[in-house]
């Protein structure tokens, strides 16, 4: 008797053995492309936005990798994936310059808020700049009455968090008051939460997070409006001489995606809870005050119109 | 909504989600189920035949052996998952077979994990058959392999319960598979990877809906372990003693 249950075990183990490696749940033929990306596009759920048009268009599967800007390009370095969009420009030119990539422009841009507590306990609301507001938290720390929840995780968050701090003078870490999370923008936002803490966001995931939780997220924006917060997002091809692994054809074809009169205007009209969060950018690096890049625009315009797309109406053929 | 309220409300979803037959659920459930029971079955095709042997034969450093296996056995995943990727990166030693960020570099990955446990619990559990069945079994007339076919037999609900605590190992690890998979939508996102990337983004609800079927998972394989243990009493060992007919080999 039992050795008959055995029987059916084993056959049961076989059968199951057969129909694990003959389906495959992801049996598309359609092209895979690999986005190394921050975790900000990812959280205030634009590229799953951007998704279904992207691969109606070009027959395309598109995925993304969910890292902070040091891990994604240190990933995409390796040859690990098909193309880049992060928002750390220091280490996107060194990127290039390294010769990793061939081509960037910025793609969009949004900004950070600097979230905290209701009550102030820092006094920012009224702070002159981003920086004095990261003094008057110091200060606050020091005297024991607030904390700071560092991204503390190489991302462009927290690179742009720190050339804050040294603005201001002042090196935070292995202060009692200064927690480094190690984590996504999310989960650093909730870590702030509980402690009742500042830190500084992307626009975009704080929007989205504060319309998932609602009243469970107990922080505001406290200060926001400095040339300084300005985030501006780069895409980056990888050269395809270094990494000829990499799938560049449809790499090449995402960049032109988002710098499309289409791309753009989705970007454009993305909304979390009603607000847009991010702002289209190609071809408008000198208006948002960034260093120009005429050569770039020029060169992609120039791709747009090979490939029968048109670019997006403000810029003007040059 | 706090606390219980989305425990109760990630039951709740959890039903509607598996009933409703939600494609990305189902696909990332039989991704989790493909993955972590191929790794299984390889673990333990490799790891219980390593186990029977180091149990079996006396040999020197047969205790520094085993308490390897025994370490092995919690290794930890995100450890297993960071070699990997340094091994599997395509500018790596074994870029050139294309696996990062694949389900075969999963099932790599948790094979890993799978083995030593397989092994480990093989071991313990062909150690712990009575001595007197071997003898009675070379003095019947076994050749080696029969014998070690024998005692394999007498331990069979030690070497499944072997099978069941490394799947349970292999579908609950998230270390792993988040580096080596990288958790890519409709591809290589596991029922633990895509609630990481739930929790992060605060939908807590949807993340424990696809906890409770992670969980409905491992209740139901330890339901058959169970059952089958529950059967299987009367050992071959007994058969033989009392002169009941035994199976033919």
């Amino acid at each position: 008797m039992q050795n008959k249950i055995w029987v059916m075990v084993v056959a049961a183990i076989l059968t199951a053995s057969i129909v694990f490696s003959t389906t495959n749940p992801t049996s598309t033929t359609r092209s895979r492309l690999v986005i190394a990306t921050t975790t900000s596009t990812v959280d205030s759920g634009l590229l799953d936005y951007l998704k279904p048009y992207f691969d109606k268009r070009f027959d395309a599967d598109m995925t993304w990798l969910y890292l902070g800007t040091g891990q994604a390009i240190a990933v995409a370095s390796r040859g690990d994936a098909d193309i880049l969009l992060v928002h750390d420009r220091e280490k996107e030119d060194a990127f290039l310059a390294s010769g990793n990539g061939t081509h960037r422009a910025t793609v969009m841009y949004n900004d950070f808020v600097i979230i905290g507590p209701a009550n102030d306990p820092a006094n920012i609301r009224g702070a002159g700049g981003a920086v004095e507001a990261f003094k008057r938290i110091a200060e606050a720390g020091g005297s024991g009455k607030t904390l700071f929840v560092s991204r503390g995780d190489n991302s462009g968050t927290h690179a742009l968090e720190m050339k804050i701090w040294s603005a201001a003078g002042l090196d935070p870490r292995e202060r009692g008051w200064y927690m480094e999370a190690g984590q996504g923008m999310s989960s650093t936002i909730r870590i702030s939460s509980e402690k009742q803490a500042y830190t500084l966001s992307d626009r975009g995931t704080w929007v989205k997070l504060k319309s998932a939780l609602g009243e469970a997220l107990r922080l505001q924006i406290l200060f926001e409006g400095d040339k300084m917060l300005l985030n501006p997002y780069g895409l980056i091809l990888l050269n395809p001489v270094k990494y000829p692994k990499i799938n560049s054809e449809l790499a090449e074809k995402f960049f032109l995606f988002m710098v499309s009169k289409e791309g753009q205007r989705l970007i454009e009209s993305y909304r979390v809870a009603g607000e847009q969060i991010f702002f289209p950018a190609f071809g408008k690096a000198e208006d948002i005050g960034l260093p120009s890049e005429e050569e770039e625009v020029r060169y992609w315009i120039k791709r747009l119109f090979e490939n029968g797309l048109e670019p997006p109406p403000w810029v003007k053929q040059r | 909504m706090a606390g219980w309220e989305e425990v109760f409300y990630g039951l709740v979803k959890a039903v509607e989600l598996i009933f409703s037959g939600d494609p990305d659920v189902v696909q990332i459930t039989i991704l989790s189920l493909r993955v972590s029971g191929l790794a299984t079955l390889m673990g333990g095709a490799l790891g219980i035949p390593l186990g029977a042997l180091v149990a079996l034969r006396t040999f020197r450093g047969k205790t520094l052996v085993v308490s390897v296996i025994n370490t092995l056995m919690g290794l930890p995943p995100v450890l297993v998952g960071l070699v990997y990727y340094i091994l599997l990166s395509s500018t790596g030693p074994l870029g050139f077979l294309r696996l990062l960020y694949t389900p075969e570099a999963m099932i790599l990955a948790q094979l890993t994990m799978v083995l030593p446990i397989a092994a480990g619990v093989t071991i313990s559990s062909v150690s712990t058959i009575d001595p007197k069945l071997r003898e009675v079994a070379v003095s019947l007339g076994a050749n080696p392999l029969q014998e070690t076919a024998i005692l394999l037999w007498e331990a069979r609900v030690g070497l499944l319960t072997a099978l069941v605590v490394g799947f349970g190992a292999a579908i609950s690890e998230v270390g792993a598979i988040m580096i080596v998979g990288g958790n890519l939508l409709g591809y290589t996102r596991a029922l633990t990877t895509a609630i990481v990337l739930l929790t992060n983004q605060g939908e807590f609800v949807e993340a424990i809906a696809l906890g409770i079927i992670l969980l409905t998972l491992a209740f139901l394989v330890n339901a058959i372990l169970t059952l089958l243990q529950m059967r299987s009493r009367s050992s071959l060992f007994a058969q033989i003693y009392t002169r009941e007919p035994r199976l033919k080999w």
